[in-house]
């Protein structure tokens, strides 16, 4: 204590020479020469009390807009540099990936008509809604505003729909028309849409997002604020991409080069442009489920600090509010969680144990205060998904052979649900090879048998590389089994889904879309597969396959401008 | 590495002479179809195994395809035949899994124009129904279903390879590409293929980088 305040006595004294080092003079008090440390000391002290000194002329001239913006702004140079020190960790090819991702989703953003997306009507009502009323949408009816229906209208959107014979608008007279409308449609004034049709039991997140672009818009038409939410969500398929490429170096780390592979597949992945090219919360949701799969790699492999467990339970929570598909992976990020937690405790009992609790109390505080709400004001405790029912008709039997049956083959001596249709290749695999537009946009025939080729020679790749690391796969089957039981609760959830409708409707939800969310786990299987071909054609392999994927979007966005305009 | 570049510089002309040789080809443009629908009508909806029958059907030489408008979430096999004097001359089969509101029947193509073919159009539901879009007609020109008769006639659309090239196609898709959006314009289209392009060239480099 007592030498600290020596210093400062010193320093103080040292400061109030007039004319710094030019002063000889004598401290008062003392009678000997100072050393030549003494006067370096004094220097140092000199320069300081200047650096002070020109801080607080500094923050005189600042005064008069305050303390508070100061500090904010003091916080915000902190928090831009924490950004730009965490964007530099991140490799570069990563970031040229999510660029990719982004331009691609743009381009399929501007090659796809208007509304001519899955449900991107009902969407755009529900962003309306939040935008316009702060209220969530309350019907479920497909009798969206005024303004919708007749941009709608305009754009012939009920004949174009699932009717491929059909086109969208091909003459100026019509487009003169559209403006017209869309003008007259502006200026009735009525505010938001209570109808949201499939949109309206989702979650609000994705919606609140898009509403910031679409009051920046508000002051066009229904066209140009779809045009600028839609550009919202290519932002999104840009963190996919990103995250995707972050997994893959996560979870394989061996090779470098093969994590190009996976994350530039990923961002190439036509489904992926499609939907994030359009007003649709799969884009939101794709991203997050990518960052969930990073983030799990990452305590994977470094363990489960603080940090990784409230980005894992911020990671729930935010998937939670985006769709309700989210809840088909939560039981197999709880069980990564768990998984983690074990491993942890081996260490540190108490501090594994505490991390657990605060993904697990990040993650489902919304659906908590969810539940709170509505029991406050006599709601349904999960709102619509307390009418929910695990098996709507039938058996659980009968629903879990179901499940089965619309992935894989049916097992002897159950009753056939899909005759006559191989549900992996009819439904999934063709839905992921080319099933565009409002579902009504598909190559010839052909196309889909040549593409079982590349697909296979992809599958057995991945294979050998499997058979080859086998070794290292034994230590890590908890983590495999993690992300296999995340793969399997949302196939359960998309199965589970369409066996409410069945058999009225054979396979309502079978769209491969809905399992885009597994996103990373193809760019992983993509860059094994790159590296089933060994050290010396593995990189070779990688490139082709980024260029397969390249032609697969070149052709598939050609495809779905040919269906819309050609003529 | 040099095998590196190699694939790519092979892949990238592949796909370039792929892309040439579809423009080179022609779209399939509508030969015939058996009336212009002003109103949609359903004619029949099949639950179980069934054929239905058109008589007097133009069928026009050439024909690739036929288009029907069935509708369907997860659409059964649709198997097409054609006959005429009590001949099969032509048929096609689409698969199982087909979903919205036409399926496209492919077809060996005919050489002559048949004036009054029959064609049958046999479906195999099990669960889920297929509803079938036709017109209202009166009762002896209908569709038939074995010993019944439909409400009306099935829309058949036949299809063939057009005149005209994609490539001649280029310019009027691009016009089109940009009406019905905001702001309009065929930059709208100039803009897509930029950023395809953009798209392609950042791949390849990055591939370069990385992988060679």
């Amino acid at each position: 204590m007592s030498r600290r305040s020596g210093t400062r006595t010193r320093t103080e004294e040292a400061a109030k020479a007039p004319d710094g080092e030019r002063s000889q003079a004598p401290v008062a008090g003392t009678t000997r020469k100072r050393t030549v440390g003494e006067r370096a000391f004094s220097r140092r002290a000199r320069a300081a009390e200047r650096r002070r000194r020109t801080r607080r002329t500094k923050l005189n001239a600042r005064r008069p807009s305050g303390y508070t913006a100061i500090l904010v702004e003091l916080r915000l140079g902190e928090a831009l540099r924490l950004l730009g020190r965490a964007l530099r960790r991140i490799p570069r090819a990563a970031l040229v990936c999510a660029l990719v991702a982004c331009l691609n989703a743009v381009c399929w953003s501007i090659v796809s008509p208007p509304f001519e997306v899955p449900d991107e009507p009902s969407h755009f009502a529900y962003v309306k809604q939040l935008a316009e009323t702060g209220r969530l949408p309350s019907s479920g009816s497909g009798r969206y505003s005024y303004e919708e229906i007749a941009a709608l209208d305009a754009l012939h959107y009920y004949k174009v729909r699932q009717q491929p014979q059909n086109q969208t608008i091909a003459t100026r007279f019509e487009q003169g028309l559209l403006e017209r409308v869309l003008h007259a449609a502006h200026g009735v004034g009525e505010k938001g849409s209570r109808a949201a049709g499939v949109a309206t039991s989702q979650p609000p997140l994705y919606y609140a997002l898009e509403a910031i672009p679409y009051s920046i818009a508000r002051a066009g038409t229904v066209l140009a604020r779809l045009q600028l939410m839609r550009l919202t969500s290519a932002l999104l398929a840009g963190l996919t991409a990103l995250f995707a490429f972050l997994f893959v170096r996560e979870a394989l780390p061996g090779e470098r080069w093969a994590w190009t592979v996976g994350g530039l597949a990923v961002a190439l992945a036509p489904l992926l442009g499609l939907m994030s090219g359009a007003v649709n919360p799969d884009s939101l949701l794709f991203a997050v489920c990518s960052a969930l799969f990073y983030c799990l790699a990452r305590a994977f492999r470094r363990g489960l600090n603080t940090g990784g467990a409230a980005a894992l339970g911020s990671l729930i929570a935010i998937g939670l509010l985006t769709k309700l598909n989210f809840i088909g992976l939560v039981p197999g990020v709880v069980l990564g969680l768990l998984a983690l937690s074990i491993r942890a405790a081996r260490v540190a009992r108490r501090s594994a144990y505490r991390m657990l609790a605060l993904a697990l109390g990040i993650g489902f505080a919304p659906v908590a205060v969810y539940a709170a709400v509505n029991a406050l004001s006599n709601h349904p405790l999960l709102g619509s998904l307390s009418g929910a029912s695990l098996v709507p008709h039938g058996s659980l039997l009968a629903e879990i052979d179901y499940i089965w049956q619309l992935y894989l083959p049916r097992l002897p001596a159950t009753i056939n649900d899909f005759p006559g249709v191989f549900t992996a290749r009819a439904l999934w695999f063709n839905g992921y090879v080319g099933l565009y537009g409002w579902l009504d946009t598909t190559f010839p025939a052909w196309v889909y048998n040549v593409a079982l080729i590349p697909a296979g020679a992809i599958a057995l790749l991945c294979a050998r590389a499997l058979y080859v690391c086998r070794a290292a796969l034994r230590s890590r089957v908890v983590e495999l089994a993690v992300y296999a039981s995340i793969g399997v609760g949302l196939m359960v959830l998309v199965g589970g889904a369409s066996y409410y409708t069945f058999p009225q409707v054979d396979a309502e939800f079978a769209q491969t879309r809905y399992l885009l969310p597994l996103l990373a786990l193809l760019g992983a299987i993509l860059s094994l597969a790159a590296r089933g071909a060994g050290r010396r054609w593995g990189p070779t392999v990688g490139a082709l396959i980024v260029v397969l994927f390249l032609a697969h979007d070149v052709f598939s966005q050609l495809l779905e401008a040919t269906r819309y305009y050609y003529g | 590495m040099r095998p590196v570049k190699v694939a790519l510089a092979a892949g990238l002309t592949l796909l370039a002479v792929a892309i040439a040789a579809t423009l080179v080809h022609a779209p399939m443009v509508i030969a015939h179809k058996n009336g212009t629908p002003q109103a949609e009508d359903r004619i029949a909806t099949a639950a179980h195994s069934v054929t239905y029958c058109q008589a007097n059907e133009l069928v026009p030489r050439g024909t690739t395809a036929i288009r029907l408008s069935l509708a369907a979430d997860t659409g059964p096999r649709v198997r097409v035949s054609v006959s005429a004097g009590g001949r099969v001359i032509t048929g096609g089969t689409q698969g199982s899994g087909w979903t919205g509101r036409v399926v496209t029947v492919p077809l060996k193509p005919l050489a002559h124009t048949m004036p009054a073919a029959t064609v049958c159009v046999s479906l195999a539901p099990r669960d889920e129904r297929v509803t079938v879009f036709g017109e209202d007609t009166e009762r002896a020109i209908a569709a038939r279903d074995g010993r019944h008769t439909l409400a009306g006639r099935m829309w058949l659309e036949y299809l063939h390879p057009g005149s005209r090239s994609w490539a001649s196609l280029i310019p009027s898709t691009a016009r089109r590409m940009g009406l019905g959006r905001t702001p309009a314009g065929t930059w709208n289209a100039l803009l897509a293929f930029e950023l395809l392009a953009a798209v392609a060239i950042l791949s390849s480099t990055l591939v370069l980088k990385e992988l060679a």
